[in-house]
């Protein structure tokens, strides 16, 4: 494992979200540092994804704050997260389905100088050498992943391992310091998932990653922490080894009788 | 040369310069009615350009950019009653502002509608303009509309290159032609500038999901709004070329049958390409000639309910027949031909 950096990446802190009269999230808080793989792992309804939502700013917290330490931000909305570090990718692939397979890496850098309004309207040079810089690191990045052949290929047009690839090249583009990936394992085959692991561990040398998974052969060798939620509340806190032997978790998981 | 082969700047304009300077070359040999036919389809295919920009790039449908074109045309006309010595330049450019400007106002709420919704309100929004106008009659002329001014008259360089015997009107129909070349020349140069800019993308992303469109950075109304905007500055544009063409506004010029017959146009040539458009405003400049051969032959009064309503009849119908047929249009059927050729190769 590389150093930890000692001021967190993201910060949940106390975060309660309410939908109407229903609690989704009650006094969650949890971190993420450079250098470290965080887990959010729950039987299904516990609220990952809220959590996941919530951090991103597509969900308002009732109470509580999103923090952002290293960048110096609080609450962000979705479209502020890529300018402030953070990268997500989405359940499933969540590629643009009308653009290339290059189009939807360069789409990950829509934010680098020279893409404003006026420099695209007259052509500016500027623009065009920025364009030319993303395409190159665009092709780069896929060829990293090893995709780089589907690159003219509509994302309809290639398999579904591809496809996961294709979003995580667009997340990695702009050299992130913080990924968030959601369910990074569904759909994935044995050596995929393998792959997949690699891939991660890769990640967390130069950032820091939370992941939220249901797969739990996947996960527990992979992350360096994790945080169980249950009914929207944070149950246990802890290393895999830890996580596997808390009888809270387990309660969670298989149920008990009261 | 090695910059003709990748889609630069450098080789849009050279495209762009080279076609607009042939087109202007044939001015002088076509039949004087081909040079007007020439001008009743250049300012349509700005309108289209700019609906492909909101609807085939962004995703959001118009069916009431009518309207903004009626904010181009009697913008320019009213601009130019008031300050006739104003250059044609300045005068265009301020009534494609002031169009762009009525765009804004319009996107803003449209940017928490989608669909039939969306539609919906475009409608009412194309459907208001021209009563509006006619009521405010000591601005717009009321329901006669406006004369312009002044009109652009064809220089003395270009009489003198004309033989003697060339009418007047001739050359002045020659030079409208000309004009109008110029100015749809800059607005696909401009377009496809940003078809193949970052700013262009962006439109694409939103459209085809915006959850991810989001997360790497696009902020969602504000890139709808600019669509809106670019979009209804085009159609500005389009208006302020037709009145200066045309020489006199009318609101019966911007009812919603034009707005339908644009978005005809637009799916018929293409969704979303630029040779869609310009193949859009060459259908739209030769329909009078087919209507009134089928006026004729059919024995259609074209004052009748049915003659006076039978070009938006016909290009509704058209709509409806390309959409099923061939959702891409003519240019997408040429490229499929194209790619089909190639690959039997």
């Amino acid at each position: 494992m590389s150093e930890v950096s000692t001021t967190p990446l993201l910060s949940l802190e106390n975060v309660r979200v309410e939908f109407g009269g229903l609690v989704a999230l009650n006094d969650v808080s949890f971190s993420v540092s450079r250098g470290e793989i965080v887990g959010l792992i729950g039987p299904n309804g516990a609220g990952k994804t809220t959590a996941f939502n919530v951090a991103c700013g597509f969900v308002s917290p009732t109470a509580g704050n999103v923090n952002f330490p290293q960048a110096g931000k609080q609450n962000l909305r979705p479209h502020q997260l890529a300018q402030a570090g953070v990268a997500r990718t989405l359940q499933g692939v969540g590629l643009f389905t009308h653009c290339t397979v290059l189009e939807n890496v360069m789409a990950g850098g829509q934010r680098r100088p020279g893409g404003d309004f006026l420099t695209s309207l007259v052509g500016l040079t500027r623009g065009a050498k920025s364009e030319a810089q993303l395409r190159t690191d665009a092709l780069e990045a896929l060829d990293r992943l090893g995709v780089a052949d589907f690159a003219k290929k509509l994302p309809s047009e290639i398999p579904y391992g591809i496809s996961k690839k294709v979003s995580v090249a667009r997340a990695l583009i702009n050299k992130p310091s913080l990924i968030m990936l959601d369910e990074p394992a569904s759909g994935l085959d044995e050596s995929e998932l393998d792959e997949f692991a690699e891939l991660i561990s890769e990640m967390r040398k130069s950032m820091g990653v939370v992941l939220v998974e249901h797969n739990m052969e996947f996960v527990m060798p992979l992350v360096d922490r994790l945080v169980v939620l249950n009914f929207g509340q944070v149950i246990a806190t802890g290393t895999a080894t830890e996580i596997r032997s808390n009888p809270d978790v387990l309660a969670a998981y298989l149920g008990v009788d009261e | 040369m090695n910059f003709l082969r990748q889609n630069t700047t450098t080789r849009r304009l050279v495209v762009t310069v080279s076609s607009i300077v042939a087109l202007m070359g044939l001015t002088f040999v076509v039949p004087p009615i081909t040079n007007s036919t020439l001008t009743r389809g250049a300012a349509i295919v700005i309108a289209i350009l700019g609906l492909n920009f909101l609807t085939g790039w962004s995703g959001q449908v118009s069916i009431g950019h009518a309207g903004f074109m009626a904010f181009g045309a009697f913008g320019t006309a009213i601009l130019l009653k008031h300050f006739s010595s104003l250059p044609i330049a300045a005068t265009m450019l301020l009534a494609t502002a002031l169009s762009a400007l009525a765009g804004l106002l319009v996107g803003i709420p449209a940017t928490r509608l989608s669909g039939p919704y969306l539609a919906g309100m475009t409608l009412a929004f194309g459907a208001a303009v021209p009563p509006l106008i006619q009521n405010l009659s000591s601005l717009t002329g009321g329901p006669a509309g406006l004369q312009l001014e002044t009109i652009p008259t064809a220089p003395s360089w270009l009489r003198s290159l004309r033989h003697d015997t060339t009418s007047l009107i001739t050359v002045n129909a020659q030079w409208l032609a000309m004009f109008s070349l110029l100015v749809v020349g800059v607005a696909v140069m401009l377009m496809s500038n940003l078809h193949a800019s970052r700013t262009g993308r962006a439109m694409r992303l939103v459209r085809d999901n915006d959850v991810a469109a989001e997360l790497v950075g696009l902020n969602l109304p504000r890139t709808r709004v600019l669509a809106f905007t670019i979009s209804a500055a085009y159609a500005g544009l389009a208006g302020s070329l037709m009145a200066f063409t045309k020489g006199s506004v009318s609101p019966q010029d911007f009812l919603v049958g034009l707005s339908i017959t644009i978005l005809s146009l637009m799916v018929l040539g293409g969704i979303g390409t630029i040779s869609g458009a310009i193949l859009g405003g060459v259908i739209y400049a030769y329909s009078d000639n087919f209507l009134s051969w089928l006026t004729n032959s059919t024995g259609i009064d074209p004052y009748s309910n049915l003659g006076s309503n039978l070009k938006t009849i016909f290009f509704g119908g058209l709509l409806i027949v390309t959409m099923l047929t061939a959702p891409r249009g003519i240019s997408g059927l040429i490229s499929k031909v194209f790619a089909k050729v190639r690959t039997s190769r």
